[in-house]
């Protein structure tokens, strides 16, 4: 069945097809329709449900790895504030290997005040522990959200996973949307309950551990967190054989077989990149693309080996980590480093719902070609679109 | 409903055991042993940050022989939440979802996630044990601190009242509201028993002092939990349905002064205050007992 949907209808038709059965939620722009369209479905009765309707954020992902613990299918949606306010919580989560998986829809954080999209609120949680998936549709919000709950409770895995997209430019916006039939996914995603919290096996979690132990967890959580990378692929080929849709793994490459300059990015930046590269391509320029769906675990030997025939390489960073540069600009450098010389152009651009348009990223495409001529090493980092 | 009418009928079971790292002569860890023999073994709890969500655990050991997580310092009641929703969804019916916190993580930074909880008649048991101070960190005065208490960070004494904790939550009109004294055992139990036979939010607040945060010596716990009855500035009584019964009417009356100068936190206290706390003991008692 197709259906116009925005990012966040998408969202919660997911949470829906995945058969959710605790929502906890506080409402945050412009996440909250999701948590409307949710509570609806679960008013009329086609989602078994049981929302939990928090006072915060913070307390919103401790009941929603509270009901993970005790044994049930748990879901929540915010971004920005909101999710800096959860922070902590977000530690927790991945610490005790809880499968929670998040819906934030990205939009800058203040100061000064913005209610408009980037990736910074998110890029802040790098650390966290948590697995991030980052979507170009509405279409791929509504697929990686199903996907992301059979790979976070992979028992190979155990890990919470973000799935991401952006404020407006995919909340907001009505996009065509094949919504697979229940069955099919229900098939996909068996509930396979795996309490923490259970009456019947009581267990202490979260004891006070020190030094002869604490490193050894975290030593685990990162090998979980590096099985995730590797299983996303597979988790999308099975998806795909049921639904006919295979967004691929954990990088995809458009056009990349001879291409000289590869554009890199994440989220709504890489349709409009990929016009761009079309665009090029048809003036014949050998453009290509590279589609970061993974930011965490970064997937740092795939993209190593897509861009071995690029001569120079492109990130686009909707974030900035201050003084650092954009994250995905630093995650290639680091990924291609001792590798090859290729060298990495960083551009921070669409900060708080700049806008960015195919024009843009030709444009930038230009300087980069034309550096690249000069023979001049690329700044750390650069601002495009002041 | 079944209440225990003697000591003599509370289970020999433990739940809380021993060997957990608390200090000799813990009200805290005597607040929980006692709370057990009530709620039993379907009983799920969270901790947050306090001395009792660390002492009952550690490495690889516990002393707790149901389910606990050692939660984050402000969320206890909100993981309780999700927890109670879990269970409702698979349909168990049977389990107590316990949020245990100290005066902090209930009246201070956990207070949001409570109000939270307790305003949306969550289905749990929230309880408050309460030594008055912040002791999992050394003893730093909260908002439930006494007027006049000396401590690591009002070292001339706390210049503010204690907080109405009570009032506050009796405010949100909980199924069930109790005070509870780690020196009156059996209405601890009884009283847990029948929170745990109500549905709806329940709220249980005890005063459990801690021998290092009071000045006093580790086995005056008990006596330092029962002369605050007796001083009325610790009552014991519950609320059901906002409706007050008072448990205990203490066999004798002891000035406020006899208790407070017990305890080396009150060491410095002048007159006018003991004499202000007096009154606020006698105006209590006669709110509580009417
Ligand atoms: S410091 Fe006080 S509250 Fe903490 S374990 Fe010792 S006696 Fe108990």
């Amino acid at each position: 069945m197709r259906l116009l949907l925005n990012g966040n209808e998408a969202a919660a038709h997911a949470a829906r097809l995945a058969r959710v059965e605790v929502l906890a939620s506080y409402p945050i722009t412009p996440a909250a329709p999701v948590m409307e369209k949710i509570t609806q479905f679960i008013a009329e009765g086609t989602m078994r449900c049981n929302f939990v309707r928090v006072e915060s954020d913070h307390s919103a992902m401790a009941a929603a790895l509270g009901a993970t613990m005790a044994g049930a299918r748990s879901f929540l949606i915010t971004n920005s504030q909101g999710l800096a306010y959860m922070s902590e919580v977000l530690y927790h989560t991945s610490g005790l290997r809880q499968p929670v998986v998040m819906a934030v829809v990205n939009r800058a954080l203040a100061a000064p005040h913005s209610r408009f999209p980037e990736h910074g609120d998110v890029v802040a949680q790098e650390t966290s522990g948590w697995i991030q998936i980052f979507c170009e549709n509405n279409q791929e919000v509504l697929d990686s959200i199903i996907q992301a709950f059979r790979l976070g409770e992979d028992e190979q895995v155990r890990l919470p996973v973000m799935v991401n997209y952006e404020g407006y430019i995919q909340s907001h916006t009505r996009e065509t949307v094949d919504m697979p039939e229940q069955e099919k996914i229900d098939a996909f995603l068996p509930l396979v309950r795996r309490p923490v919290l259970d009456v019947d096996n009581p267990l202490a979690v979260n004891t006070v551990t020190g030094p002869e132990l604490y490193m050894d967890y975290k030593y685990h959580q990162d090998a979980a967190l590096q099985r995730a990378g590797t299983l996303l692929g597979e988790i999308s080929e099975a998806y795909g054989a049921v639904t006919g849709r295979n967004w691929g793994g954990a990088v995809t490459g458009y056009r990349l077989e001879d291409a000289e300059v590869v554009l890199v990015t994440m989220g709504s930046l890489v349709s409009t990149a990929r016009i761009a590269v079309d665009a090029l391509r048809a003036a014949g320029e050998k453009a290509g693309l590279l589609k970061i769906r993974l930011f965490r675990p970064f997937p740092a030997e795939a993209v190593r080996e897509m861009l071995k025939p690029a001569r120079a390489v492109v990130a686009l960073d909707k974030n900035i980590v201050y003084g650092a540069g954009g994250a995905l600009g630093r995650e290639l450098r680091a990924a291609l480093y001792g590798f090859t010389n290729v060298p990495v152009y960083s551009y921070i651009l669409g900060l708080g719902g700049r806008d960015v348009g195919v024009e843009d990223l030709t444009a930038i495409y230009r300087q980069v070609n034309e550096g690249l001529a000069a023979g001049k090493f690329p700044a750390l980092y650069q601002w495009y679109g002041l | 409903m079944e209440v225990y009418k003697t000591l003599a009928e509370i289970p020999q079971d433990e739940l809380f055991t021993g060997g957990h790292g608390g200090c000799r002569g813990c009200g805290a860890a005597l607040a929980v042993r006692q709370a057990m023999k009530a709620l039993g073994p379907r009983t799920i709890i969270n901790i947050p940050a306090s001395c009792m969500a660390t002492i009952g655990g550690s490495g690889l050991t516990t002393a707790w022989m149901v389910p606990f997580y050692h939660s984050l310092f402000e969320c206890a009641p909100a993981v309780a939440s999700g927890i109670r929703a879990a269970l409702d969804i698979q349909g168990i019916k049977d389990v107590n979802v316990v949020s245990w916190a100290g005066d902090a993580g209930t009246a201070d930074i956990g207070f949001q996630a409570l109000t939270g909880a307790a305003e949306r008649q969550e289905n749990i048991i929230h309880v408050c044990y309460d030594n008055e101070t912040y002791m999992n960190t050394g003893g730093q005065a909260g908002s439930v601190t006494p007027y006049q208490a000396v401590t690591p960070d009002t070292p001339t004494g706390k210049p503010t009242p204690r907080k109405d904790m009570l009032a506050i939550m009796a405010a949100h009109r909980p199924a069930y509201l109790a005070t509870a004294s780690v020196a009156y055992p059996l209405d601890l139990i009884q009283k847990f028993q029948k929170a745990k036979a109500i549905q709806g939010f329940r709220y249980i607040h005890i005063l459990a002092p801690c021998f290092r945060g009071w000045g006093i010596r580790e086995d005056q716990t008990v006596q330092l939990a029962r002369m605050a009855v007796e001083c009325g500035l610790w009552q014991l009584y519950e609320e059901v349905d906002g409706r007050r019964r008072v448990t205990v009417i203490p066999e004798r009356r002891i000035p406020v002064r006899e208790y407070l100068k017990l305890q080396g936190r009150f060491k410095n206290i002048d007159e006018a205050t003991v004499a202000a706390l007096q009154a606020e003991a006698d105006r209590r008692f006669r709110e509580v007992q009417s």
